[in-house]
């Protein structure tokens, strides 16, 4: 083993870079290690299987080759894969990308990747994978955000507010239950000069999801790093990541797509809610932990902007139309 | 009690300290907290120019909207509001609600991120 240099990746998991040199050829590898298996939310050798199978439709990942649960090596699980180039800190990808003008080609991709995903039969997912087996994904999901809502220490009105619209707006059972990777966005993908070069952090990769979780999660405003006109990451408007989704089959839906955009953001208020909670019961005491708290009005802005309700009420009402929806 | 500086004079200058000096002379582990610690005093600094006035405001929006029956705290206000958010199906009451909520996140954004407020959608 030679150059091993400890890269920071997500808060929940280190990355240790090196060089394996075997009798007859060289590996330039990456070590994931998580810090113990209680973080887990799929199990290592769920994660790394799915990976895998995703690799096998035409998902690009980086190959794992290896995966070990024993925490006696480097104290907790860990899979070596393949080194892939790129970049994946946000800023940094929206800098390459509009450098090299691939904004549209990344957007579409990202949705190409993300049909390759969704056209494998849930049936050949890992067995210890996690499962929905609920009826409904998205009202599943939306019975946890409501939970969560009633149990804030505070009352916050806008995200009952949410509750609300999302209850009115329920879809049905989606007509297909896919793999669902949950967490593909600008942050979690590798980025060269040629395009996406991988898709990251399958650790809460789920069987039998709604595909269009997927597709609204890149959407939202807090993965364009300020880059708010490009709803796609940062990098491109809808059309182009669209398109690529249904270049290789998949079925876009757009208003189910919307529903989940609007449960992924209030998931998200709710997310920085619990980490300012965590500071202060302390469980986990960080400055960082609790700065989310003050973060929550953030994403009650990207949220109330997401359900203005219908222009035509304000008409009726003799106000202005000036402003339509969208 | 006269207090000479004032909280937001302090607070600035601790902002101004973790931002100028403390932060390049940290090891770059620590320095993404820093950022964080200075960017809370800038908050803090903000809520003790904007706060209170934006707190009044806020509770006269939602006493308007529940009918402030006889309550002057934000949060039980809140309450009751979030209450009938969830039961009231009128469409001008669900409307007026969202109009508040838009202009209360207003005022917190004033002081957590200015600018955030700045896109409208989608």
């Amino acid at each position: 083993m030679r150059g091993l240099v400890a890269s920071s990746a997500g808060a929940r998991r280190g990355n240790v870079l090196f060089d394996a040199d075997g009798p007859s050829r060289s590996l330039r590898l990456v070590a994931t290690i998580l810090p113990t298996a209680a973080i887990e939310l799929n199990p290592i050798t769920a994660e790394a299987a799915v990976r895998n199978l995703a690799e096998e439709h035409g998902v690009p990942v980086p190959h794992i080759h290896a995966v070990c649960t024993d925490a006696s090596f480097v104290g907790g699980p860990f899979f070596l894969s393949d080194r892939v180039d790129g970049e994946s800190v946000p800023r940094r990808v929206l800098r390459l990308v509009h450098a090299e003008g691939i904004g549209e080609r990344v957007a579409g991709q990202l949705g190409e990747a993300l049909a390759r995903l969704h056209s494998i039969d849930p049936a050949r997912a890992p067995e210890n994978l996690m499962d929905d087996r609920s009826d409904n994904p998205a009202e599943t999901a939306l019975a946890g955000a409501d939970r969560m809502v009633a149990d804030l220490p505070l009352p916050r009105p806008a995200l009952v507010y949410g509750i609300r619209w999302l209850e009115r707006h329920l879809p049905p059972a989606p007509p297909r239950r896919t793999i669902v990777h949950t967490d593909a966005r600008n942050g979690n993908i590798l980025v060269s000069a040629e395009g996406l070069a991988a898709v990251l952090d399958w650790e809460g990769t789920v069987r039998h999801g709604d595909p269009m979780q997927d597709l609204a999660w890149p959407a939202l405003r807090m993965w364009r790093f300020k880059e708010d006109g490009r709803e796609i990451g940062g990098f491109a408007g809808r059309e182009p990541f669209v398109a690529g989704y249904e270049s290789a089959g998949g079925a876009f839906d757009e208003e189910r797509f919307t529903w989940w955009k609007v449960l992924g953001t209030l998931r998200w208020a709710l997310g920085l809610a619990s980490q300012s909670a965590a500071h202060l019961d302390g469980r986990f005491r960080s400055i960082v932990m609790a700065a989310s708290g003050r973060r929550v009005p953030e994403l009650e802005w990207d949220l109330l902007m997401l359900i203005r309700p219908a222009q035509t009420e304000r008409r009726a009402g003799g106000g202005s139309s000036a402003d339509d929806d969208g | 009690m006269q207090y000479e500086p004032s909280a937001e004079q302090l607070l600035e200058a601790i902002a101004e300290l973790l931002e100028d000096e403390v932060l390049a002379a940290l090891p770059d582990a620590l320095k993404h907290k820093c950022r964080v610690a200075g960017n809370l005093a800038r908050i803090l600094e903000r809520q003790e120019a904007l706060g209170p006035a934006g707190a009044a405001r806020e509770r006269e929006r939602l006493a308007a909207l529940v009918g402030a029956a006889g309550s002057t705290d934000a949060v039980e206000l809140s309450r009751q509001l979030a209450q009938r958010i969830k039961t009231d199906d009128d469409p001008d009451f669900q409307r007026s609600a969202w109009d508040a909520l838009v202009a209360i996140c207003r005022e917190d954004l004033a002081i957590a991120k200015p600018g955030h407020d700045a896109w409208e959608g989608p």
